[in-house]
Order: structure tokens, then sequence, then C-alpha cells
């Protein structure tokens, strides 16, 4: 809502504020103010012109050539205005002066006629938006004399943020009632504004008068319809008063009649809207729902289909606007117009509201619809626009002032009970403090045993219906400000730490010290990477929602490429989401995603580059694994993901009953867009459930009393055979003194037969009872050594065990 | 010449052979090559010496043995002081000490990324006031994400936050208050929980805008809880968040389902490079409010009884105004040279 400081002290006088501090008092009420625009500091530099004469160009036809008065003799401008005329005067820039956007007036030459100075619009002065022509200023002026003053621009532009709920801030007297109360507000007298005798002749569903006629078939969307005939105006610009207060406020002026009901609307907040009294036809109004197929042309020109049912304001034979929305252009005010019909409505703002969204538009009109009109406001806003209208553009009105209102509006009544309002605050009130900040935003409290009585006022009937609503405005007015902030005692909450954000810590602590860095990717993905679809998306990039978290960090590994990156370590957890999920929602899981490539370890000069590879990866895998599933998981070489990763070089995770929850691998080359200098790209996909199953408290078990006893042991085994089934043999049928087994060697060639692989395994003896003697360990190996014969038929490599290659 | 007294010549014979060697050698290898060459075990000349002993008379024995004990002394002590020598004499004799000046191995240093820093802060800040966290779906239903919190769909209030809707129903949460709701369904008061997670929203990536932002959520639920609580405990964090000296300023607000509602603004105190004192401009950081008696009511709880407050952060917002950061895209590029810088 654009407020003009000088309109503002026009409605409340006591208002003796600078901009700023009105900006600071209306942020403290829940109004604040982005930004505010001295209006005549911007154009502190223009004066007023006098165009003496003017010739045409002799080298343009759409040029003149003026002689124009700024008050120091007279100098040559050459403008390209249509409108330009001897005897009038403008807004003129003398050379070397500023204009708003820091544009510096020099004197130029224009197809060889000199030019010092600049005629300007509206538009260039930052006063609207009408740029058609230079702006003709009404009135006597002395040439020379500064802008500013002349067109009262002494003035400030405020731009107050309204929150949805408070439709009555999107008006100056609304906007003033915050600041100085019901009590503090006046509305001015304007120039040639007189009051008219006017009977209002009300009815429920149709009511006529003078030949006019007013019948609302949509009482459900249509709750009041008030129509004034003015007859005999003469349409024209407005007189210069109401075109600048408009234009402080940031509207266009069109014309007086025009200007007058958006005069009304900024003041009041009420919509108003002018017929043509001769375009409607039978001089009746019909207000109803839109036929199958009905068009209407609307006032910007633009021909459109209508929904059936949406609100029209029609003539018996065909539409003439859209209700609360916009005017249709056959109806429209124009040079023309002698006789005017106003309507000064009041309509449903949940229907205005889904309107405004089928049509695609919204206008001052609607918005304040949609926000909430005061019900009580409609005479008022009508018997001044007619004020108004007589006064700039003539006429005389109708005596009588229609009012079909088939949903009278009767004041709520809220009880308030000042010890509710004391256990919610924290601060007690009593009934006459509650009193004293309520009545003067318009409130009207009657004491009732031990609670109060509030009858709401129309303006604020929209978003005080409730006793708490009353309670946020006694805090509200009172100030929050004033409010203590002791801490108070709490109890403890009975919701548990969320296990997935723990799981999340964890995780993070691992592979942050790990040397990872976390990045953030968003859950949406192009149709390709996902299964569920988004209705309105911002883009096709963004039209699905992921079904993997890898691919967004595969992204990340790409940008990092394109920068010349060569090593990095990368990892994000998030949702994941597929169709078919419970409630009609998508199947939504979390899962990590990790992605690698280069070097694992920053470059040193003593050494080669140790780079990423398989073994580094699936370390990581079991690492992560133990924090996502102690204990509980298996790794194996398989296919969870075969658009990711290499045919081969794949891992899948299992949760211990089996059940598949991620894979690992090596990047397939056509999943990411490497440069040819970039080492293989290394990546993981992890499931994470709910988090639970965090790792149980360690049971301490005693340190063993006897020394260890280590053997090696070299076997042959087919390339045909995992070496992980030696290895879990050995693990799980080892005996019981057998307490580690670890790979320490893998050799191909030499004396190692083609197709198979010696493997060096490290067992590790300790027993808890005595100290093992040679000559026993000797003997387990061996016969270890003879059961996995038996069991693989696998033989001990011939060269002694241990002595390597 | 008795059978000692020629073993004896011997020996002192030898004792000058080894003493001429020992000061003719030059480096330690070759100084090694003397020592073994004399008292080496096997083929040491006073070795050979020693083991022709058991051919002499008993009486002879004690003489050679004391003389050839003292001959190994002498060259041992020979040997020692040579060496000393020759490592005074060649001080890039032998390895070189290393240079330690040069740097040593490291690792990738890995970091958080900056919003999970602050995300995790001010978890901590709340946690220790009492507060767990929570999690809900990012896919919701509109009663979850509007009609629950008292934002009727046909209200402008709804509009504020232009929703992304998902096909086959559904939509993306358009902010983490859905999961107040969901926690009052599953707990029971006392409730004080924080919930940090990702909201979406229609809006096109610029400067300042992302369809995909990370919000927290903070609500208190218990018997007694008044806007005073409400005030101080928001007061409390922001100063721990922003550093004593901090100005915590409530704004009059507008959220459906809060009420009263409030904007949090923060001044904080910033300590420039020279050491002066400078106040920011006052900073938005939050919305928030009491909680609306038709949102307890949504959820089976008596608004008579109970009440509470909410919150709800953005992170991102908090980790530019932080560190500096002036564009939201920079959070989502995921460049390691940005991710790097907040190790």
């Amino acid at each position: 809502m654009n407020v003009s400081r000088r309109w503002l002290q026009a409605v409340a006088p006591g208002l003796d504020l600078a901009a700023g501090e009105i900006a600071a008092r209306l942020a403290m009420r829940g109004a604040p103010v982005e930004g505010i625009t001295d209006l005549a500091a911007e154009i502190g530099g223009v004066v007023i012109g006098r165009v003496e004469r003017v010739r045409r160009h002799p080298n343009a036809d759409r040029l003149s050539v003026c002689e124009v008065d700024g008050g120091n003799g007279t100098v040559q401008v050459v403008c390209g205005a249509p409108n330009v005329r001897a005897g009038a005067c403008y807004p003129f820039v003398p050379v070397g002066a500023v204009l708003p956007g820091n544009v510096r007036i020099k004197r130029v030459r224009i197809r060889g006629e000199e030019s010092r100075g600049m005629l300007c619009s509206a538009r260039e002065l930052g006063l609207g938006t009408d740029h058609r022509g230079i702006l003709e200023l009404s009135g006597q002026f002395e040439p020379g004399s500064a802008f500013a003053p002349a067109v009262d621009l002494d003035d400030h532009r405020l731009d107050v943020e309204v929150s949805p709920n408070r439709g009555d801030l999107l008006s100056h007297v609304g906007v003033a009632r915050e600041l100085v109360g019901e009590g503090g507000l006046r509305l001015a007298d304007l120039p040639g504004a007189v009051e008219h005798e006017l009977t209002v002749r009300s009815g429920s569903g149709v009511v006529d008068a003078g030949g006019v006629r007013v019948r609302i078939d949509a009482p459900r969307q249509c709750w009041r319809y008030m129509a004034a005939v003015v007859r005999g105006v003469r349409i024209g610009p407005s007189p210069e008063w109401l075109a600048s207060r408009l234009r402080a406020a940031g509207a266009q002026p069109i014309n007086n009649v025009v200007d007058a009901t958006n005069y009304v609307l900024l003041e009041l907040g009420q919509p108003l809207h002018a017929f043509d009294l001769a375009k409607v036809g039978g001089a009746e109004i019909v207000v109803r729902g839109a036929r199958r197929g009905e068009m209407l042309q609307t006032l910007d020109g633009e021909r459109r289909r209508l929904d059936e049912g949406m609100l029209l304001i029609c003539d018996p034979e065909e539409a003439l606007a859209v209700a609360g929305v916009m005017g249709g252009g056959d109806s429209e005010i124009g040079e023309g117009t002698t006789d005017v019909l106003l309507e000064c409505a009041l309509f449903n703002p949940t229907g205005v509201r889904s309107v405004r969204r089928a049509l695609g538009m919204s206008t001052d009109a609607s918005y304040r619809f949609e926000r909430g009109v005061d019900p009580a406001g409609l005479e008022r806003a009508i018997r001044r626009t007619v004020s108004i209208i007589v006064a700039t553009a003539g006429g005389e009105p109708a005596p009588i002032l229609l009012d079909a209102c088939p949903r009278p509006w009767r004041a709520p009544v809220v009880t308030l009970r000042p010890g509710r309002v004391g256990q919610l605050l924290g601060v007690g009130f009593d009934a006459g403090d509650i009193v004293e900040l309520l009545e003067p935003l318009g409130y009207r409290c009657r004491p009732s045993g031990g609670a109060i009585e509030v009858t709401i006022p129309g303006h604020r009937s929209y978003d005080t219906l409730r006793e708490v609503d009353l309670i946020e405005e006694v805090a509200r007015v009172y100030g929050y400000d004033r409010f203590p902030d002791s801490l108070g005692a709490f109890r403890p909450g009975t919701v548990p730490d969320d296990p997935l954000l723990r799981l999340h810590d964890r995780l993070r602590t691992t592979l942050v010290g790990r040397g990872f860095l976390e990045a953030h990717t968003t859950a949406f993905a192009p149709a390709e990477e996902g299964e569920v679809e988004v209705l309105n998306p911002v883009s096709a990039e963004e039209s699905h929602l992921r079904s993997t978290v890898l691919f967004g960090l595969l992204h990340a590994v790409e940008h990092n490429f394109a920068r010349g990156a060569r090593d990095m370590q990368l990892f994000d957890m998030g949702a994941v989401f597929g169709v078919g999920g419970s409630g009609g929602l998508p199947r939504e899981t979390n899962r990590l995603a990790v992605a690698m490539t280069g070097r694992r370890r920053p470059h040193h000069w003593s050494a080669g580059d140790l780079p990423w590879d398989e073994w580094e990866l699936r370390g990581l895998v079991e690492e992560l694994l133990e924090v996502v599933l102690p204990g509980a998981y298996s790794v194996e070489p398989g296919t969870f993901d075969s658009t990711f990763f290499e045919e081969g070089c794949e891992l899948m995770l299992r949760a211990a009953d089996g059940s598949a929850v991620g894979g690992a691998g090596k990047v397939r080359a056509d999943r990411v867009d490497a440069p040819v200098w970039a080492g293989p790209v290394w990546g993981l996909e992890l499931e994470l459930g709910d988090g639970a199953g965090e790792k149980p408290d360690p049971a301490f078990r005693p340190l063993p009393a006897f020394p260890a006893v280590e053997r090696d042991i070299a076997l042959l085994i087919p390339d045909s055979l995992p070496a992980r089934q030696i290895l879990e043999f050995l693990e799980e049928r080892g005996g019981r003194d057998l307490v580690e087994v670890s790979v320490f060697d893998l050799f191909r060639g030499g004396d190692v037969p083609g197709g198979y692989r010696s493997v060096g395994f490290r067992l590790r003896f300790q027993s808890s009872r005595r100290t093992l003697t040679d000559a026993a360990v000797d003997r387990a190996v061996r016969r270890l050594v003879h059961r996995l014969k038996e069991e693989f038929g696998v033989e001990p490599r011939a060269s002694a065990a241990g002595s390597g290659r | 010449m008795s059978e000692a007294g020629s073993f004896i010549d011997e020996l002192r014979a030898l004792e000058r052979d080894a003493q001429d060697a020992i000061a003719g050698t030059s480096d330690p290898a070759a100084l090694e090559r003397v020592r073994v060459a004399f008292l080496g075990r096997r083929e040491g000349r006073v070795s050979r010496i020693l083991r022709q002993l058991g051919g002499l008379s008993p009486e002879a024995r004690p003489a050679v043995g004391a003389e050839a004990n003292r001959l190994k002394r002498v060259l041992r002590g020979a040997l020692e002081e040579r060496e000393r020598h020759l490592a005074r004499k060649r001080p890039d004799a032998g390895t070189p000490a290393p240079d330690l000046t040069l740097p040593g191995r490291l690792r990738w240093t890995g970091a958080r990324h900056p919003v999970t820093r602050i995300v995790d802060e001010i978890c901590d800040i709340f946690a220790r006031m009492g507060f767990t966290r929570a999690r809900g779906p990012e896919a919701e239903t509109e009663w979850y994400n509007f009609v629950a919190l008292n934002t009727p769909l046909d209200h402008p209030a709804a509009d504020e936050q232009d929703t992304l809707y998902l096909k086959g129903g559904g939509l993306l949460r358009s902010h983490t208050s859905p999961v107040q709701i969901r926690i009052l369904e599953e707990y029971p008061p006392p409730v004080r929980i924080l919930a940090p997670g990702p909201a979406y929203r229609r809006d096109t990536w610029d400067a300042t805008h992302a369809p995909a932002f990370f919000q927290i959520e903070g609500l208190a639920v218990d018997e007694g809880i008044t806007f005073v609580d409400f005030k101080a405990t928001l007061s409390e964090f922001a100063r721990r968040f922003w550093g004593p000296g901090t100005r915590v300023r409530f704004r009059p607000g507008y959220f459906p389902f809060t009420e009263p509602s409030a904007e949090v603004d923060v001044k904080r105190r910033v300590v420039r490079a020279d050491g002066s004192v400078e106040e920011t401009a006052w900073l938005e950081i939050m919305g928030a409010g009491m909680v609306d008696p038709a949102v307890l009511e949504n959820v089976g709880i008596d608004p008579e009884r109970y009440s509470g407050w909410a919150f709800g952060m953005g992170p991102a917002r908090i980790a530019m105004i932080k560190y500096g950061i002036t564009d939201i895209r920079t959070l989502y590029e995921n460049d390691i040279r940005f991710l790097s810088q907040f190790a």
C-alpha cells in the first residue's frame, strides 16, 4: 500500500510527524514500511516552463521547436511530445539540472536545431506512468519557479507492507486510525466538494428509483450493492490537487470521474466503479453468475472467457464487468460520457478470490475485496465519491441512492475475559486497561459481569472474531516491547530427540572427520531422475522429485570439474521420493549419498599420489554401514542401481535381513560429464531408514593374559571362488583360539598357475586359558588347511608360506 | 724367548698395525673394514691369536690373556675416537637431518555445510533449554500444511506461500510448521521441540529466493506458557546466538497459526577491525507467536488448559548474515572452494 504522508496528515490533522517517525510507529503496530520516497527531492531541479512559441522542426515531422520561458529568459527547446502548445506551462528541466534516475540535462543539437533543456512527462518525473505526452499544468504559474511546490509535491510516499488479515490498512484512513485512533480522524474538506442531500432507498434483492434499477440474483456472492447516478457530467482531466494526490500515492490520474473513485478507494479503502449510464442497457444493473461460454472484454483490452458462475455486473442483455475485479471496456467512462452510474458494493471475499485466481489478474479492487472491505463504510464512500464527481466534473446527482442489500451486516459481539488476557499474555490487565487500549481502534466495549462485551467495528470484522484475536489487539496496542522477558522454569518435553537426526549427526561426524565436504542438493530433479511429478514446477529441471540423492551430488561433481577441481569428496543426506506412499502421498525415505574422485589425500612431495579406488570405497562403505546398521549388514558384489555404477565394479549393501539398503561403485562414465583429465568418480547411496538401531553400549571383555601366536598361510584360490568365502570360513570355523584373520597379500604370476591367485592369510591365535605352544598352533593350522581343501578344494601355495613372492 | 713373550710381542706388533690402519682411515666404511679385520669375531687378527691361546701352557695363559684383553680395549677406544673424529670432520657424512621446514603430509579437510552449522548451533542452544529435535515428511497434505494450521485454502494468507503440488496428491510443505501438528498428534504436552528441515515454495532462483530452503520450526506447548515466556525464551536464544549485547525487538506480525503473532528482529554489536564496536541495523530473523487456540483444538488439545508458542526461522538467511554471503544460490552450488571455507 502506497501511502502519501500529506494525505495521511489530511485525514489525521494531529499527526505532526516526519515520514521516518510515521514509519517507525507503523512498524511497531505490525505494518512495516518497506521504503520512503521523498517526492520533492527527486525533482528538485525541475522548474515551471511556459512555452511562448511553437514551430515545426524543419528536419523532423514529429518534433517541435519551442521557445520556453524557464525564468532566465527564453531558450530554445526541441520537444517530441504531440501535446505541446504555446501558452501552456510544463515541468521544465534547464541545462545542468538533474532528472530522477540521475540524468543530467545537457545542451544538445537535435537534427540540426539546438535544444537547451527538456519538457517532461509525468513518467520522466517519477510521478506516474503516463508517457503519452508532456505534463501540462492547469492553473497559473510563474515561469522559473520551482516545480515541486507548484504541484504540491512537498510529500513522501511510504510503501507500507500490509499483512493479509489487515484489509483495513489498505487505505489512508485505515493507516491513520492505527496512528491516531478513531477520535483523531477527520475527512478533509475538498475544494468545491459539498454534501448533497441524498436519500437511501433500500431493498433486499431489487431496488429502483429515477428510472434506474438494481437487481441481485446472486445474494451469496453479492452481499450489498449501492448505486448512485450523476447526470450531466463533463469528462476531463482532474484538477491538480486531485491528480497530484493520486500521483503521490502512486496512482495514475485518468479522468475526473475515474479519479474520484480511485481517490475514495485510496482514502477509505472502498472500491467503486463508474459506468457510463448510457451503456447500461435499460438502465438496469443485474448482479448474477456468468453463463456457460460467456465472454467479456475487460478494461485492459483483453477479451476473456468467463467460467460459469463467476460473479458479473450486467445489464439485462450482457455482462458489463467482472464483479470486484475489473470493469468492461464497453461501459467504460469516456470523453462522451454525460451520465454516470456509480457502483459501491460489497462482494464475498472468497468469491472474488476464486474469480481473480481463475482469471489470473489482480486489481486494486480485488485485492481489497479479498482482504475484506468495511461492510459499514459503503454509504460514506459513495456519498463522498458523488461529492467529488460533482465538484470536479459537474453534473447533478440523482436524489436517491439505491441500496440492494440481501445480507444486512450486523456488528459481531465478542466476549473478552480479562483473566484470559492475563493467562495468555503473562501480564495482568484489568477491564479498564483493556477498554482504554481497544476503544481508539473502533471497538466498543461494554463491561458485563466479569467480562467485556466487545462490539467489533466493520473494518475489523473479518479478522477479529474470537477472544484470542482481541487478546492480540490488547498486546499489540499495549506494545510488545513493554512486556518483560524474564525466563521462567520449564518442564522437559515428552518428545525424544529424533533418531534420524541423531544418525545424521553421527554420519556427518564420521565423514567430515574423513575429509568430506557436506553438500546441500535439493529434492528437485528432471523427469529422468524422479518418479513423482510436480504439478506446477518452476522449471523442467525441477519438474520431479528425486529418487536418488546421488544424482544431485554428481551434478555437484560436474560443477566442480567445470571449475578445474580434480579432487573432491562430497556427501549429502536427504529425502527421496517414489510413487505409492500411504494416504495419497509419495513414498518418502531418507538416504545418504557420497561421491568422490581424484586423490584421497593431498599430494605430498615425498611420495606418489594416492587415488580413490575400489578398496578405499569398500573400506568407507563398511565404515559407514557400521554407523548406520552396527554389526548388522553385509556387502557383496552386486547391482543396486544399474544406472549409476559400472558393471562388475559395484557393491550391493544389505541389512541383516537380506534387504538391499544401498549400492556403491565406480560411477559409469555416461553419468558424469567429466573432463579428460578427471579420474574415475566413485559413489555410494545408502538408505538410512528412520535412524533406529543406535549402536549399543560396548560390553567390556577382559584383556588377554597369554601371548598370541601368528601364522601366515598362502592359498591358491581359483578365480571362480570369491576369497570372501575362505575368509568367512576361517572366521566362523577356525576354532575358539583363532581370534583374528586378515588378508596380507594377493599375488598372481610366478609359480601361481593361470586361473588362480595366491591369497595370503595371517592367522592370529590366542587362548584365554594358557600359552599356546608352537606345536599346538602348527597342528591347528594343518587341520584348517586340510579342511579348506575338503571344503573348497584349495591347496596351499608350494613355496614357503609367507615368504613373499 | 718364552712362549708368552713371543705371543705378547705379536700382539704388540698387531697393536701398532691396527693403530696405523685406524689412523689411515678417511671414512666410516673404511673404519668398519679395519674393525672387522682386527676385531672381527671369525677372521679378525686378534681373534685368531686368541684362538691359539688353547695351545699355551697353563702358566703362560694369564699374562697373554690379560694383554689380549688390554689390546681389545685399546683398539675399541681408538675406533670410537676415530669414528667421532670422522663424524666431526665430515658433517655431511651419513644420513643428513630431515629438513623439517617442509610441509607435512596432510589430509583433506572436511566441513559441514554452512546451513548445517547454523542449524546445529541453533539446536544446541535450544537443547540446553530442554528442547529435542523432531522431524516430519516433506511431502504433505493440505490438512497438515494449511488447514490444521488455521489457514483456510480460500484465504489470501495461503497465497503468501505459493505452494508446489504433486501429481497423484499431496504437496511439498511450504514451511516446517506441519511438524507442529504431527508432533502434537503423537505426543502429549509438555512438548518442547525444534524441527529443522527443508521446505519448498514456487519461487524462481535469484539472489534471495530458492524454491527449496531450510527452515527451523520451534514449538513449546504446556500449561501456563505465556507471551512473557515466549519473549523470554526467544530473547535468550537471540542473545546466545548473536552474541552478548544483542538487542531483540518484537513487532506485531501475522501468521494464521499464531495469535498474537510477532516478527522478531535483532540488532547486533559488531566489533570492527580497528576494535571499535558498532551496532548493525535491525535484522528480521524469525516469525513467531503464541500458538493459535484453533491449532490446539485441531489436535485435540484443550486451549483453555494448554498454551504455547512457535517460531519459524530461516537458517540459510541467518548463514548469509553471519558469514557475509550475498547470493543464496551460492549455498546450493556446492562449489568445493566455498564448502571448504566452513571447515
